[in-house]
């Protein structure tokens, strides 16, 4: 077990048309055994982190330490941490077991076969272990991934977007499975991911990272309740903050659906358009050519306004931000 | 394309099909002769016709190389021309096989070309032309020629010295002391010769003696490995201050005024130990009658007339096969002068077989692994096996039963295979419909070739006669029985040689191909696109023209690798002298030209491997040499085994290389199975029976093989269980 500490922590692509900074001066803290989820949109730079743990890439400005030890010139296999590709990277000529098995071979662990069985055991494929890769399913495949990584025991867990294969359904089960496998094991693990839903879900601590920096860092409910600026606060939380710039002088103001209050209040607007969810409707609106949605459930289902329908409005949590920068106001 | 100018399009290529339609009255006439020679030719044509309007003279060149195969394959036929003009030696071999017809013998021409010609009291046809070996010398150096053979080793020992730092070496005389045609004027001078009246016979005191000379001459003052150009060269630039050569080089020679030598040609000297002349083969550029007629005939004895042998002297600069004939050119005087004492070289198919042995001989002197007399004695062991008598004829009667048999069984298994299929057939109608043209074309290119050949392997033949043999020829090959398995001849040898000439060359192409493919990848190369593209080049280049250039390379004095070889301090490698060496120049030459395909194969194969997988070989502790082994070669398996057995198949059959690159040198050890068949149909004396039942056998090989390879492919790669379909628990 280890924490992983970024300092400073700077990367830059070759690219065709000059450098291009992918990392811009990271500082981020991942205590032991704490399950951190790197959030954000394609491109803010959230894989190259993971592959900057990894070894994968070399960081061009700044430290990566794992356990408090600076590891930027130590090889990936010295690093002792363990990876789950989105592709899974299975190796397709191998069976389960040995792909399972492959890094203690290469290290002539006598206990490999005892250990491949155990974590097979545990992830519910000792069925499979004499499967090579194209004999599997989605799911299955996913989850000889996440054995190939457990058997080795490392002292970080890195998973890059391993969900994003995978149905919907399935989806929901593997988070859950994720959770208990850590709960389990307690093994420091960095996630990536682009679905902030899973970014809740999975979290103790949710890093929100863009063009390259660190946006927010904090518990998915910290990060839910008082976002740090109008990034983040756009970014988590389904369906969106809607962000009205008309409503106050000096602020623009971000209201989710669920702090929209239909029937009463000192606003109006028009209904443009409602979405049936079943146990909830959405009701998008327009105020002074801005949008909004209201959330509306239980009894109010029955009465949902019609569309051209002009309707008053109240705010029960609204979040300020500057219009200028973005950042968030007291 | 409208209608107007499909019916131009048809009509060109009717009119390509048919290039020579000609009025019945007309004589034809086809010659390869080019330059001059053609322009003196095509003018005798214009005056033949202006004088004899009612038979035209239509002269009609073909290019060399095609002109014998088109005769033989015309005339039979009835579209080939009344009259043309090939050297005399196809004379006997064509006559027999009634393409040409006899003529009267020609007053005033050359005795030696009469005799070339005479078949009894007629000529095989009308001697135009002659040829033969001659001297040719610097002025400069050696202003007079030499009277004899110790004048002549005098002189070039003069003008021979070795190479001293920036100087190349230079020769007292140039001329190809390993063929066989350049040997024979010595032969002849020392009293001996190649058969003694009744068969070939090598073994002589004077070819000794004759051999002894020229060995001498090439230790002390010829250049050495000198083909045909090399010499041509090698006198032009003043390296050689004689070479022994024939009229073909007055061509090639520069002029004085653009840097050429000031050259003069004699007759080859007289042997001094005999007081007879050098003698050459004399070969006579002749005209020979293809279809019967009083007009053929006319232009025939007209052609080889006083007139036109003038005119072709004057003219076409030709050393003509006619006496008293007047020269401007002292050079063609000289030539002429020479075919006094030229021996005419005989028509007939048994000695065509000396070729090769002698050659074979003259190298194995010039390696020195052998003495005269050793050699030439081997050389008559040679051609007892060459000229052995063919094998006796085998009733047809059990071999035709056994055939039709085995056919009807093949039908009646067809027959009931299709019988069973019917209805899917019917419906699949169209679709066969589809695939007739290229059935047919398959059929017609591939499968009937096929059948012909397999049949002749059950036959003797050299192209005229045929004798049914049954399987003597298969037993003959399997059995060794001419010669013993470890001779260069036999199957099994040969054989051996081909399994360690593919093997050695897989192993090449694969690990230069998977190596270059590899760093083809790494991001750190620059120019990624402009390598690829380079590399690709060697396959890209026809491989005959490859093979010839690195035939070059090899080159003992004039290569490049033998010049790399001299920057450290070593010493001339004769390439092609020894086994190793022939099979590592043919082996540089085959590793060059396949490991592209290995390479864009791998390239390939790389490019749908995701990159992700050698990642989780890094991070699960995965050396570089364990991830090439563990994860990347297995993922290229699949790719890469149909190229090593496609790739296998081509160096098999990689007759281009052996044959142009190390020609099988040293006699015959490096040959592999397709050139050891090919010589025996076109080297050999033409058994095509022989070289048939070879191709059989090399094709029996590769099936068993493509069997057995088929059986592995199927098992370990593309077999397996399907993969499962996504399941959504």
């Amino acid at each position: 077990m280890a924490d992983v500490d970024f300092v400073a922590l700077a990367k830059c692509h070759d690219g065709p048309r000059g450098p291009v900074e992918v990392l811009r001066g990271i500082d981020l803290h991942v205590p032991d055994g704490a399950f951190v989820v790197l959030v954000g949109p394609s491109g803010c730079g959230k894989s190259t982190l993971l592959r900057c743990v990894a070894g994968l890439e070399t960081p061009s400005g700044g430290e990566v330490r794992i356990g408090g030890v600076r590891v930027n010139d130590v090889p990936p296999a010295a690093r002792d941490v363990a990876m789950v590709f989105q592709g899974y990277a299975l190796y397709p000529h191998m069976t389960v077991r040995e792909n399972m098995g492959f890094a203690l071979r290469l290290r002539k662990d006598p206990d490999t076969d005892a250990r491949v069985e155990e974590v097979a055991r545990m992830l519910g494929l000792t069925g499979l272990l004499d499967r090579l890769p194209r004999q599997l399913s989605g799911g299955q495949r996913q989850r000889v991934a996440m054995g190939r990584a457990i058997v080795r025991r490392p002292r970080v867990f890195l998973f890059d977007e391993p969900l994003s294969n995978l149905d919907a359904a399935l989806r929901t089960q593997v988070r859950a499975e994720l959770r208990r496998l850590h709960a389990q094991l307690g093994v420091t693990t960095l996630y990536v991911t682009h679905d902030q839903v899973e970014a809740m879900t999975l979290a103790d601590r949710i890093v929100v990272l863009q063009g390259g920096t660190v946006q927010q860092e904090g518990t998915p409910q910290e990060v839910y309740d008082a976002p740090a600026n109008r990034f983040v606060a756009g970014f988590v939380g389904t369906p969106g903050m809607a962000f009205l710039a008309r409503l106050e002088p000096g602020a623009v103001v971000g209201v989710r659906p669920h702090a929209v209050v239909l029937g009463r209040g000192p606003h109006r607007g028009t209904v443009r358009f409602v979405e049936r969810l079943g146990a909830e409707a959405l009701v998008h609106l327009e105020r002074e050519g801005e949008a909004l949605a209201a959330r509306v459930d239980g009894p109010g289902l029955a009465s949902l306004p019609e569309v051209g329908a002009e309707v008053s409005f109240g705010l029960d949590a609204v979040h300020r931000f500057d219009p200028a920068t973005g950042a968030r106001q007291a | 394309m409208s209608a107007a100018r499909l019916g131009r399009c048809l009509s060109i290529g009717i009119a390509l099909l048919a290039p020579v339609r000609v009025d019945a009255a007309d004589v034809t006439l086809w010659h390869a002769w080019r330059g001059e020679e053609r322009a003196a030719l095509e003018t005798l044509a214009a005056r033949w016709t202006a004088a004899h309007p009612d038979a035209p003279l239509r002269a009609t060149f073909v290019p060399y190389d095609a002109l014998a195969g088109k005769i033989e394959a015309a005339v039979p036929r009835g579209n080939g021309p009344d009259l043309f003009v090939y050297a005399h030696e196809k004379a006997g071999t064509w006559a027999a096989r009634g393409l040409t017809l006899p003529v009267a013998p020609t007053p005033g021409a050359l005795p030696v070309a009469a005799a070339a010609l005479a078949d009894g009291e007629r000529a095989r046809g009308w001697p135009l032309a002659a040829k033969a070996l001659a001297l040719y010398r610097d002025r400069a150096r050696v202003p007079d020629a030499p009277a004899d053979t110790d004048a002549l080793r005098t002189a070039a020992r003069r003008w021979t010295r070795p190479a001293s730092g920036t100087a190349p070496a230079q020769w007292g005389l140039a001329m190809e002391t390993t063929s066989a045609y350049a040997v024979a004027p010595w032969l002849h001078g020392f009293g001996g010769g190649v058969s003694d009246g009744a068969r070939l016979r090598f073994r002589r005191p004077e070819n000794v003696a004759a051999l002894g000379f020229v060995h001498a001459l090439a230790r002390e003052v010829v250049a050495p490995e000198l083909s045909g150009a090399m010499l041509v060269r090698s006198f032009d630039d003043g390296r050689a201050a004689m070479a022994i050569s024939g009229p073909w080089m007055l061509g090639e020679l520069r002029a004085r005024d653009a840097g050429g030598v000031d050259w003069a040609v004699s007759p080859l000297p007289v042997v001094r130990a005999t007081g007879r002349p050098a003698a050459p083969w004399a070969t006579v550029e002749t005209l020979f009658l293809a279809r019967e007629g009083p007009d053929a005939r006319a232009v025939g004895a007209w052609l080889a007339g006083e007139e036109s042998a003038a005119w072709r002297a004057r003219a076409g600069r030709q050393v003509v096969a006619r006496q008293g004939v007047g020269y401007d050119d002292p050079a063609l005087a000289a030539f002429s002068a020479a075919l006094e004492h030229a021996v005419p070289m005989p028509v007939d198919a048994v000695f065509a077989l000396h070729w090769e042995p002698l050659a074979r001989a003259l190298r194995r002197l010039s390696r020195g692994d052998a003495g005269p007399e050793a050699v030439l004695a081997q050389a008559d062991t040679d051609v007892a096996v060459l000229a052995r008598p063919p094998p006796a004829p085998v009733a047809p009667a059990p071999w035709l039963a056994g055939t039709a048999l085995l056919a009807a069984a093949g039908l009646a298994y067809g027959a009931r295979g299709a019988w069973r299929a019917r209805s899917e057939m019917a419906r699949a109608a169209h679709a066969y419909a589809w695939m007739a043209p290229a059935l047919a074309g398959v059929g017609l290119l591939v499968v009937l070739p096929f059948l012909v050949g397999a049949a002749v392997a059950f036959f003797e033949t050299d192209g005229t006669s045929w004798t049914f043999v049954g399987a003597t020829h298969f037993l003959d090959i399997l059995l060794a029985r001419d010669w013993g398995l470890a001779s260069p001849l036999s199957l099994w040898r040969t054989l051996a040689v081909t399994l360690l000439w593919t093997a050695a060359n897989l192993v090449l192409h694969v690990v230069l191909g998977v190596a270059l493919a590899l760093l083809l990848r790494e991001p750190w190369v620059r120019l990624r696109g402009v390598f690829r593209a380079l590399l690709v080049l060697p396959w890209a280049i026809p491989s005959y023209l490859t093979a010839m250039v690195w035939k070059g390379l090899f080159h003992r004095e004039m290569g490049a690798v033998n010049a790399i070889l001299a920057a450290f301090g070593v010493p001339a490698v004769g390439w092609f002298d020894r086994f190793a060496t022939a099979f590592a120049a043919n082996l540089a030459t085959n590793a060059w030209l396949g490991f592209p395909f290995m390479m864009v194969t791998t390239l390939g194969a790389l490019q749908a491997m995701p990159r992700e997988l050698e990642e989780a070989a890094v991070l699960d502790g995965a050396t570089g040499a364990q991830r090439l082994r563990h994860v990347i070669l297995p993922q290229l398996a699949p790719a890469l085994l149909p190229a090593i057995v496609l790739g296998s198949v081509w160096t098999f059959n990689a007759f281009n290389v052996i044959y142009l690159v190390s020609g099988g040198e040293p006699d015959g050890t490096t040959d592999i199975l397709v050139s050891q068949a090919y010589r025996w149909a076109f080297s050999r004396g033409h058994r095509y029976g022989y070289a048939a039942a070879y191709g059989m056998l090399i094709f029996g090989m590769l099936v068993l093989y493509g069997r057995g390879v088929g059986r592995l492919l199927g098992g370990g790669v593309a077999g397996g269980a399907p993969p499962a379909r996504e399941d959504k628990a």
